[in-house]
């Protein structure tokens, strides 16, 4: 009986998914196929729409001198420090503002909610006395710092549903076969949580990868600059700015997000059979 | 009740950071001298984008290391983007703030008035006196005190299309009623594209709509005994814009809407008769890569727009100043630096690179061609945006940009004006 | 039902466990936020900024914004653009997560590496392709609306604030899809298959399964989500500017990010800035309380 809906829902959900990966990937297309064109291919009146005849200068401007790579190791130790300190404080608030009963709790939870609230556009100055206070300036720990504290409490909120979205009743019937309370967490709980983590993680990590505004006043010296910032060199309004090499940039800066997000998905996968086979 | 809990502990945050603060300025005072610091050190000068060719950085740096042994000099480039994010935040930092820095002739004044560089009165004569570009100085002038000087200036002139003149018999414009004239009679003369500028005015363009404004007499704004005030409203104000209107609507494809950013992209598709762009858009339309130099870029002809009386008209004139950070410790090695920046060797390494150098006299280096004389003429009538200190307010709200794509769409001049200039009243005086 | 956690035992592991988060939110936030507040009390400018003393102003700041016509014009433009936003991106990201379980699996990776594209690809050259893409002369969108047969040559996308916004909501809804799939996806794979199949056989139709079982599973994550758009989308800020640049009137199109933006870094007015942003603030408060409040009740009802 429910054949034919269920395969008259599939074959409607895989054209939505198809149409919708147009629309998604469409900009990000128009990106890379930019990269391989010369300014005047790139901004036409007739859009050259495959990059046929297109060339790898755009590239080569990119490494022409080593400001890329010392701009992506900034940018890999600033983020990597970023997402494994905010997801493991993350993890642990989580876990005792859904798995606890406390006094300040809902305080803890309401001021989280309204820090997130603030608007950032015009804290950067304070955050700037306060970074040179430390004298942390120019510092890749000055820069997660902030980072830190911008992701923190959007992390601490989303991990908490994931947390609250475990049924506890998982973990006593786990209890109740023997295990301790931190065990039956470990093995029941945490690798549910996994898609949550993964999920968290790379937003934190594409919020830090990509952030403008505080790097640019907290990181002004050359050698400190994090990949938005060196992308910004290919922007001058006193000499026209040179987009094919904003776009081959911007393909090169989008590689390490989809490698970080590949590499995580395998493990949690993985991890996240394994804990099915051991529950 | 818990929130009050959750604001103490931030409180003593704050107190330990601004223990910290306390330490932090104990520190780095202890380098420096009241007398303009110590003798050698590590001089950071912040230039930006790339305007400045790498011949005048090489120089620059070698001289300076030269002729102050044991000091270096390190310069630091940074972008246009940004860049008063970065100046209101650097230079407010005793430890962190570079010593010289570049910054654009219009964002001057709100710095110069905030008291952010070092009063440079007394080396005026030295670095340059009355040769100094005039208008740059008096731009950084604040009571009677000036506290940066220019470093590069340039100006907007006409590119034309010889071949469609010749074509539409049209002799270049003398005057500005001819100016006019020859633009609607390219525009006729071409009917396609649709979307051909007999004169290429994109609607956010007041940049270029001030020299209209300033032809028939008029001013963006005026300063009455220190007030300052919006006169786009004024009968020469209005005669000004309505000629704006008239080359937007009559004589202009670009979008009405649009800025005025990558001009060479029309130009090469065909749609442009005539252009106002700063000079070094030649270099992108003769570039094989971002122009096309085997076509049109073989029919470029330039002139400096012409005024009404048959003189350049006044148009306004971009650039840049140096200054040096109040904060920096090494006032004397600074000053020094910016000495070199305005030397003649330096001045002249710029005009060859198609900059109008900062000192008057060494305008002729630019060269003798049809740019070169271009360039020479334009600046010789250039004007400056109003040195109110809440000008780049008014920038900063775009009042100027949302006045001119009205216009363009063909709005009432005299109420756009009444409206443009209220609400620049209550930005202008800071 | 739900005997969810431990009641009250009185243990110090929670306190223990909110201790790093605390203390890095307090350290890297706690300055910046009283001084925030602290400045919307003061006549504070650039010159201030360089030294000069600042002058207290008490509720100068606030007086002048809440008298200030425009600024009720700008807050009520926001509102509605950011609720229009957030409901969607809401629908369209949950409705795409809930697809995905349906798809063959090759369509679902497609789409998730899609998403995963868009969601990474930086905003300098999301903006700068979209701005592209709806250009008025050389835009892709009116080449292709113009070889269909209609009249879109030159058509300006920006000209009117409604067509702008528009535009905006493309950008913004697109920008913000992937975070909202991704997350209601990743819960949608934490809930229990068995309960899902139960229901089946009881005979409950997808719909009745969906609303039953699916949904209320993922609620937390759900109305976490939903209240992050709203939050974010009330001061959506990058995507308006660049389009302000594009075209369009910027006094018309301002919404309370351009707004504050304008005021403190372009107009050098920190004070009013501050002000305004703590009107945001509460603002944002007024607008979710009752939502937080709902979710915080359904939980201690739990």
């Amino acid at each position: 009986m429910s054949r034919t809906p269920r395969r008259s829902l599939r074959i409607g959900a895989n054209v939505v998914g198809v149409v919708a990966f147009l629309v998604a990937i469409f900009p990000v297309y128009w990106m890379v196929n930019s990269s391989f064109l010369n300014r005047n291919e790139i901004r036409n009146p007739v859009p050259t729409w495959v990059p046929f005849g297109g060339n790898l200068d755009n590239y080569r401007t990119v490494f022409e001198t080593d400001q890329f790579l010392n701009a992506l190791k900034i940018s890999l130790m600033v983020t990597v420090l970023t997402i494994v300190v905010a997801l493991a404080f993350a993890f642990v608030a989580a876990v005792a503002v859904s798995r606890f009963r406390f006094r300040g709790r809902m305080s803890f939870i309401v001021t989280l909610l309204v820090i997130q609230m603030i608007p950032v556009e015009g804290l950067f100055i304070s955050q700037y006395k306060m970074l040179e206070a430390m004298d942390l300036l120019n510092t890749v720990i000055g820069l997660s710092l902030v980072y830190v504290s911008l992701v923190l409490p959007f992390t601490i909120w989303t991990l908490r549903g994931f947390v609250t979205g475990v049924p506890y009743e998982l973990e006593e019937a786990a209890m109740m076969d023997g295990c301790s309370r931190t065990q039956a967490f470990f093995r029941i709980t945490f690798p549910l949580l996994a898609p949550g983590l993964v999920a968290t993680g790379v937003f934190g990590f594409i919020q830090a990868w990509n952030e403008f505004t505080l790097a640019l006043v907290v990181m002004t010296r050359e050698d400190q600059r994090t990949l938005p910032l060196w992308l910004s060199t290919f922007t001058d309004v006193n000499r026209g700015t040179d987009w094919g090499g904003i776009m081959a940039g911007s393909t090169l800066i989008a590689v390490p997000v989809i490698v970080f997000f590949l590499v995580v998905q395998g493990r949690m996968v993985a991890g996240l059979t394994s804990g099915a086979v051991k529950g | 009740m818990r929130i009050k809990k959750t604001l103490a502990v931030a409180a003593m945050a704050t107190l330990a950071t601004a223990t910290l603060a306390a330490c932090g300025s104990d520190d780095s005072d202890g380098g420096s001298s009241s007398d303009g610091g110590p003798t050698t050190a590590d001089i950071r000068v912040w230039l930006n984008g790339t305007d400045t060719p790498q011949d005048a950085r090489d120089w620059l740096k070698k001289t300076f290391e030269n002729q102050n042994p044991g000091s270096t000099l390190t310069i630091e480039q940074q972008e246009w983007d940004g860049l008063v994010e970065k100046l209101t935040t650097s230079l407010s930092s005793a430890s962190e703030t570079p010593d010289v820095v570049e910054i654009g002739n219009t964002q001057a004044p709100t710095f110069t008035s905030a008291g952010a560089f070092s009063d440079l009165t007394d080396q005026l004569d030295d670095l340059g006196g009355d040769d100094l570009l005039q208008g740059f100085v008096d731009g950084a002038t604040v009571d009677g005190k000036t506290y940066a000087v220019p470093y590069y200036a340039g100006s907007k002139y006409i590119f034309y299309r010889k071949d469609l003149l010749q074509k539409a018999g049209i002799d270049v414009p003398t005057t500005m009623d001819e100016f006019v004239d020859a633009a609607i009679a390219l525009k006729k003369a071409n009917p396609k594209p649709a979307n051909f500028s007999g004169f290429w005015f994109p609607g956010q363009d007041w940049r270029n709509g001030a020299t209209f404004i300033w032809d028939a007499g008029g001013d963006l704004a005026t300063d009455d005994g220190g007030e300052w005030s919006g006169s786009l409203e004024s009968p020469e104000s209005i005669a000004g814009l309505e000629t704006a209107q008239k080359l937007f609507t009559e004589a202009s494809g670009a979008p009405k809407d649009g800025n005025e950013a990558d001009p060479w992209t029309p130009w090469c598709a065909g749609e442009v008769g005539m252009m106002s762009t700063p000079g070094w858009v030649t270099g992108l339309i003769n570039d094989p890569k971002s122009g096309c130099p085997d076509t049109l870029g073989k029919q470029i002809g330039v002139f400096a727009m012409p005024g009404s009386d048959g003189e350049p008209a006044p148009v306004l004139l971009g650039g840049s100043d140096i200054a040096i950070s109040a904060k920096s410790a090494n006032q004397e090695l600074a000053q020094k630096a910016v000495a070199l920046m305005l030397s003649d060797d330096y001045q002249t390494i710029m005009a060859k690179a198609g900059l109008t150098p900062a000192k008057t006299s060494l305008a002729p280096l630019l060269g003798d061609d049809e740019f070169a004389q271009a360039t020479i003429a334009a600046a010789s009538n250039a004007k400056l945006t109003p040195a109110a200190p809440g000008w780049a307010n008014v920038e900063g709200s775009r009042v100027l940009e949302d006045l001119f794509s009205a216009i363009a769409q063909g709005g009432d001049v005299t109420e756009l004006a009444q409206k443009a200039d209220e609400q620049m009243n209550s930005q202008i005086n800071g | 039902m739900n005997g969810s956690a431990p009641r009250a035992r009185r243990t110090p592991l929670p306190y223990a466990l909110l201790i790093p988060a605390t203390v890095a939110l307090a350290v890297a936030l706690g300055y910046p936020l009283v001084r925030q507040v602290v400045l919307s009390f003061q006549d504070f400018g650039l010159a201030q900024q360089f030294g000069r003393p600042p002058e207290w102003v008490g509720l100068g700041n606030y007086r002048e914004l809440v008298t200030d016509p425009y600024l009720w014009r700008v807050t009520l433009r926001s509102l509605v653009f950011c609720l229009v936003n957030a409901a969607v991106t809401m629908a369209i990201g949950v409705g795409l997560a809930l697809l995905m379980r349906h798809m063959t699996s090759w369509v679902r990776v497609l789409l998730q590496t899609g998403l995963l594209l868009a969601w990474a690809m930086p905003v300098v050259a999301s903006l700068t392709v979209w701005q592209w893409l709806f250009d008025t002369q050389y835009g892709i969108v009116n080449y292709l609306l113009t070889k269909l047969g209609l009249d879109f040559q030159g058509h300006p996308w920006l000209l009117e604030p409604l067509s702008f916004f528009f535009v905006a909501t493309v950008i913004v809804v697109w920008m913000s899809v992937p975070f909202v799939a991704f997350t209601v996806y990743a819960a949608l794979t934490q809930v229990s298959e068995d309960l899902v199949e139960a229901a089946e056989i009881d005979g409950a139709s997808p719909l009745q399964r969906l609303r039953h079982v699916v949904l209320p599973a993922i609620r937390p994550v759900l109305l976490v989500v939903g209240l992050l758009q709203v939050i974010w989308d009330l001061r959506v800020f990058t995507q308006i500017f660049i389009l302000q640049q594009a075209g369009g009137s910027t006094r018309d199109t301002n919404l309370l990010g351009t707004y504050i933006y304008r005021l403190g870094i372009g107009g050098g007015k920190f004070g009013m800035a501050a002000a305004v942003a703590i009107f945001m603030l509460l603002l944002t408060v007024i607008l979710t309380a009752p939502y937080v409040r709902a979710m915080l009740k359904q939980e201690s009802e739990d």
